[in-house]
């Protein structure tokens, strides 16, 4: 696995961007520490693509309680991305994007995800895609509730064999 | 973590996939699996063999569909699950395998997390810890469709990586 980018927020801001992604790996993934300014999920999209109904996600999820589930067709973008809903407590998200360059396949997301508070949080198994055949150039990591200064995300490419075992 | 070995599907499809001779000299092993079965419905259960067998095996599941959640136990070689052709055209499902110290002498404890999309309400998420009641060293994997008489679809890719402690 090859670190290809990272950001560390100097200041609170709204959207963490890669352009520009490499074409020359399998697989990537995203690592995120962050938080939001006030409570609230945060969003993916790729290629720039964040209208009309290129999405679907998913979730399941547990809040210290109840485990719950939830789907969503034709959306926008992917939403409810829940690993760094609060804005006392940082969180983490671990986001594997397969065969993002894969011309024959929509690009599906599988995203772990969390928080505890002592007392509070979630946790997250989150799955999304892109329809799209298209190679992911672009992602933006889009917090409507302000990702405060200091979240750190960072984005990583990884190859595969040409042994086949067989 | 180093690529070991890559299976893609090709044109003719494949009843399973299989890496043999799994180098002994890794710590943990990783399972990458994007796949996609000719099931006529929405998904089908991703089944794993070790070492050739199915035998031995137990797991403690949580899931959700995209209307509920819930948890369950079995003895099944399942995995994960595979979209199917009853789901969103060009869609294949998405899941990580690990199994930690797969050449010790102890049971294999083996976790997975795995999410197949749709562009509908319903999908199927999960994660499962699966044992493998063997004291035996983990030679080879292979991996089918639970249900019988289908096939993973071409671009179905299976991906099997070493990880290494440092100094080992």
């Amino acid at each position: 696995m090859q670190w290809i980018a990272g950001q560390t927020l100097g200041s609170n801001n709204t959207t963490v961007q890669f352009t520009s992604i490499p074409q020359n790996f399998t697989h990537l993934q995203l690592r995120i520490f962050g938080k939001s300014q006030t409570n609230g999920a945060m969003s993916l999209f790729f290629n720039t693509v964040s209208s009309g109904t290129s999405y679907s996600y998913h979730y399941l999820q547990g809040d210290g309680a109840t485990p719950t589930s939830a789907g969503f067709a034709s959306q926008s973008y992917m939403s409810n991305l829940i690993g760094n809903t609060n804005a006392t407590y940082w969180g983490v998200h671990i986001i594997d994007i397969l065969d993002y360059a894969n011309a024959n396949k929509n690009k599906v997301v599988r995203d772990l995800n969390g928080w505890d508070g002592n007392g509070s949080g979630y946790v997250q198994l989150y799955s999304g895609q892109y329809m799209s055949l298209s190679a992911i150039t672009q992602i933006d990591a889009y917090n409507g509730y302000t990702w405060t200064a200091g979240t750190r995300i960072d984005l990583y490419g990884i190859t595969t064999s040409q042994l086949t075992g067989a | 973590m180093t690529p070991i070995y890559t299976q893609t599907v090709g044109a003719g499809g494949a009843a399973s996939i299989t890496f043999n001779n799994i180098p002994q000299f890794y710590t943990d092993l990783k399972v990458v699996v994007s796949s996609r079965t000719t099931t006529s419905g929405a998904a089908d259960a991703l089944g794993m063999y070790i070492n050739g067998v199915q035998t031995n095996r137990s797991n403690t599941s949580l899931y959700g569909t995209g209307s509920s959640a819930g948890s369950s136990r079995g003895t099944y070689r399942d995995v994960g699950t595979s979209d199917g052709n009853g789901s969103t055209s060009n869609t294949f499902s998405n899941i990580e395998i690990y199994i930690p110290n797969y050449t010790g002498s102890n049971y294999k404890q083996i976790l997975s997390d795995s999410v197949r999309e749709n562009n509908a309400t319903a999908a199927d998420l999960s994660i499962l810890a699966n044992l493998w009641s063997s004291t035996a060293a983990i030679t080879s994997l292979s991996f089918d469709c639970a249900s019988s008489g289908l096939n993973f679809v071409q671009y179905s890719t299976f991906s099997l990586y070493g990880l290494i402690r440092q100094g080992a």
